[in-house]
């Protein structure tokens, strides 16, 4: 074992980072589990594509999570509000539709062909870090999520808005009757989601290579990162994806084949042992 | 009782179009037989659409496409015109097998194409006789197929690991590079070609210092680069296939791995449609080319200037090698003269004639078709990247003889 594959670890713990925080932040709040989530991480990469491809791979960073936030403001409005009253279940099964077509959607604008992006100039080669010569992009990665995920816990714990996330993750509907205006926060939470989701596409795109079923790929993984991490914790996901990611790596190393399993072992075990995940119901 | 009244109608409705279907159907054969037989030669094609080789699938599909509407155009094959029935799978077998069986009772095909990988393949033999179908494999390549797995009813088209692996041995002494490593993907072709390769190596006095493999659909190979690096290797055979080949050789690029190896020889790894994702990093890789594009002979001209003329791209290994299943099922039913799976098959057996590769001969012991097999290097050309043609191997010199686990 050395540093790179620490690092390595540490960069696919990042990716994980960014885009199950999203995931357990919708979760959190309208109790739904959004299947769509890895298909907006897709859509999010091939926007990001595009944008990178035709104007500038940093104004793809900023672009890309605003028109996912469109996408995800469009989604609370149109599916989440309406249906808040069905059972989780069924708006669950929405999702895993919406994840279908936007998939197929994606082959017809852009094709099957697996795509690729280089990274941006100055982040294309290694850096020495550690003793070990290791790709910038990757390191590029590893600091955007850390900031991101530094910067969305902050927020949670110390401004007004964050407040009431926590507060509607909580207890919803005693979180309304107290006064917080719930559909703002849920637009805000499912809107902020889908950006992350987004920034977590963009992110990758340079990264992994960008095919029509790199959502699924991602998904289950996600999810078993959200309900590991504790359902409905930013934190507790942030932790439990970042972990996964290096106790992954660190078994790839190992045994390529055994580290397909790890992420189901580590959801068995975990709810063994903490039935309600790692961060229990705290949010953040 | 009130429940039961429209449960009743329903059951009344549907059995009722069911056949309706059902005497449409009857008819209409019951008037292609009755005049000269000009039957459908119905052919499945059931490639995934879905995962990291749903790129190859559709391209096969244009293969068969190109053959089918060429012999329409002159009349069918021995009078019969050719039907697809196009079908999609996810890439698992349960799923092709299901697409199959669907394909042969419920839409009359009695010919099997386009399904890709060789656990797919594999799947799909066994069930063969059974179905009382013939399959053309044009992709699946472990040799397996034409050993233990082999059955009459299923033709192997492309090369198989082996014979590829052969085309690349007798030029691997003059490849740089000592110590080699292994990286290829976790199924049955990962695994023969990193069998046969070590063999090769061997027996021209190279070294294998690392040998691992990465489970199909892996996105990050950063664990696996790094471990590339530490292992002191001075020469690269790897064995990626479609988005994990994409992903693997731009992410060996990030991490500076070429700079390592004097020598990086891709098998099916490298091929025309990633030229453009794959960017110019790649020139100077080795590749095992199965399908040389310009070839200099009519029918290979004829098929690549109607292939570019409806894709509007020139064909590769994939469509190419499709085009030719096509090509020897209906060299098979002209030699016939019938399109019962049966005598189509007896008249396959060590039946020799000119396609698009040149003189092919499908032989009748292991159902293997013998055609030449070429090393190529990527090389910037006039349009981008191409492919250099360094050598061509006969099937003479790259075909084991039959599996003696092959009984057919």
């Amino acid at each position: 074992m050395n540093a790179a594959q620490v690092l390595n670890g540490i960069a696919l713990g990042s990716l994980l980072m960014v885009l199950s925080s999203g995931l357990a932040m919708i979760y959190g709040l309208r109790g739904v589990t959004n299947f769509a989530h890895g298909a907006l991480y897709m859509v999010g990469a091939y926007i990001g594509y595009s944008v990178a491809r035709h104007l500038d791979f940093w104004l793809a960073l900023v672009l890309v999570p605003l028109a996912l936030a469109a996408i995800g403001v469009l989604l609370e409005f149109v599916f989440f509000r309406p249906l808040q009253n069905r059972s989780h279940m069924e708006v669950g099964l929405v999702t895993f539709g919406l994840a279908l077509i936007a998939e197929r959607v994606v082959v017809l604008i852009w094709g099957e062909k697996t795509l690729s992006l280089d990274p941006p100039a100055g982040f294309s080669g290694t850096t020495s870090l550690l003793g070990v010569d290791y790709p910038t992009y990757r390191l590029g990665i590893i600091a955007i999520a850390i900031v991101m995920a530094a910067a969305l816990i902050v927020w949670l714990r110390h401004t007004r808005t964050g407040l009431y996330i926590r507060a509607a993750s909580q207890d919803i509907e005693t979180a309304g009757i107290m006064g917080v205006d719930v559909n703002r926060i849920s637009l805000i939470v499912v809107g902020l989601g889908a950006a992350l989701a987004g920034l977590a596409g963009a992110l990758a795109a340079p990264y992994i290579s960008v095919d029509p079923s790199m959502g699924d790929k991602f998904l289950i993984t996600v999810l078993i990162v959200v309900v590991v991490g504790g359902v409905g914790s930013v934190g507790g996901a942030m932790a439990a994806g970042m972990g996964l990611g290096v106790i992954q790596t660190v078994v790839t190393v190992w045994s390529p084949s055994v580290s397909v399993v790890v992420p189901y072992a580590a959801l068995v075990v975990v709810l063994l042992w903490r039935p309600r995940g790692l961060a229990g119901r705290r949010t953040a | 009782m009130k429940k039961t009244v429209p449960t009743a109608a329903i059951a009344l409705a549907i059995s009722v179009a069911l056949a309706a279907c059902g005497s449409s159907g009857g008819s209409s054969t019951a008037a292609d037989s009755s005049g000269a037989d000009a039957s459908p030669i119905k052919i499945a094609l059931i490639p995934p659409s879905t995962g990291a080789l749903a790129q190859y699938g559709a391209d096969g599909v244009k293969g068969w496409e190109i053959a089918a509407e060429e012999v329409n155009a002159a009349g069918g094959v021995a009078g019969h015109p050719v039907e697809l029935i196009k079908k999609t799978t996810d890439g698992q077998s349960s799923t092709t097998l299901q697409a199959a069986r669907e394909a042969v009772t419920r839409d009359g095909a009695r010919f099997i194409g386009g399904v890709m990988s060789s656990t797919e393949a594999a799947a799909l033999n066994a069930q063969l006789a059974a179905l009382g179908a013939l399959a053309f494999n044009a992709t699946a390549k472990t040799i397996d197929l034409v050993g233990k797995q082999c059955v009459a009813n299923s033709f192997h088209i492309v090369q198989t690991d082996l014979m590829d692996i052969n085309a690349l041995a007798a030029t691997l002494t003059t490849m740089p590079g000592t110590r080699w490593a292994i990286q290829a993907v976790d199924y049955s072709t990962g695994h023969t070609a990193a069998e046969a390769f070590t063999k090769a190596a061997e027996a021209a006095g190279k070294e294998i210092v690392l040998q691992q493999f990465a489970p199909l659909n892996t996105t990050d190979f950063g664990s696996y680069i790094t471990k590339l690096q530490d292992s002191g290797a001075d020469a690269l055979f790897a064995v990626e296939y479609g988005a994990d080949g994409v992903a693997f050789v731009k992410q060996a690029a990030q991490f500076g791995l070429s700079t390592q190896f004097k020598t990086v020889l891709g098998f099916n790894m490298v091929s025309e449609p990633l030229f453009s994702v794959l960017g110019d990093g790649i020139t100077g890789y080795y590749n095992n080319v199965g399908y040389d594009v310009s070839a200099d002979n009519e029918l290979n001209k004829k098929f690549v200037a109607a292939y570019t003329a409806k894709y509007g791209e020139a064909p590769y290994y994939v469509p190419a090698d499709n085009y030719l299943a096509a090509m020897t099922l209906f060299a098979g039913i002209e030699k016939a003269g019938s399109i019962d799976p049966e005598d189509v098959r007896d008249a396959l057996n060590d039946l020799t004639f000119d396609s698009l590769v040149g003189e092919v001969t499908m032989r009748g012991a292991d159902h293997q078709l013998l055609r030449p097999s070429y090393l190529g290097q990527v090389v910037q050309a006039d349009g981008g990247l191409a492919f250099k043609i360094l050598d061509s191997a006969p099937a003479s010199e790259t075909t084991p003889t039959p599996s003696p686990d092959c009984k057919l």
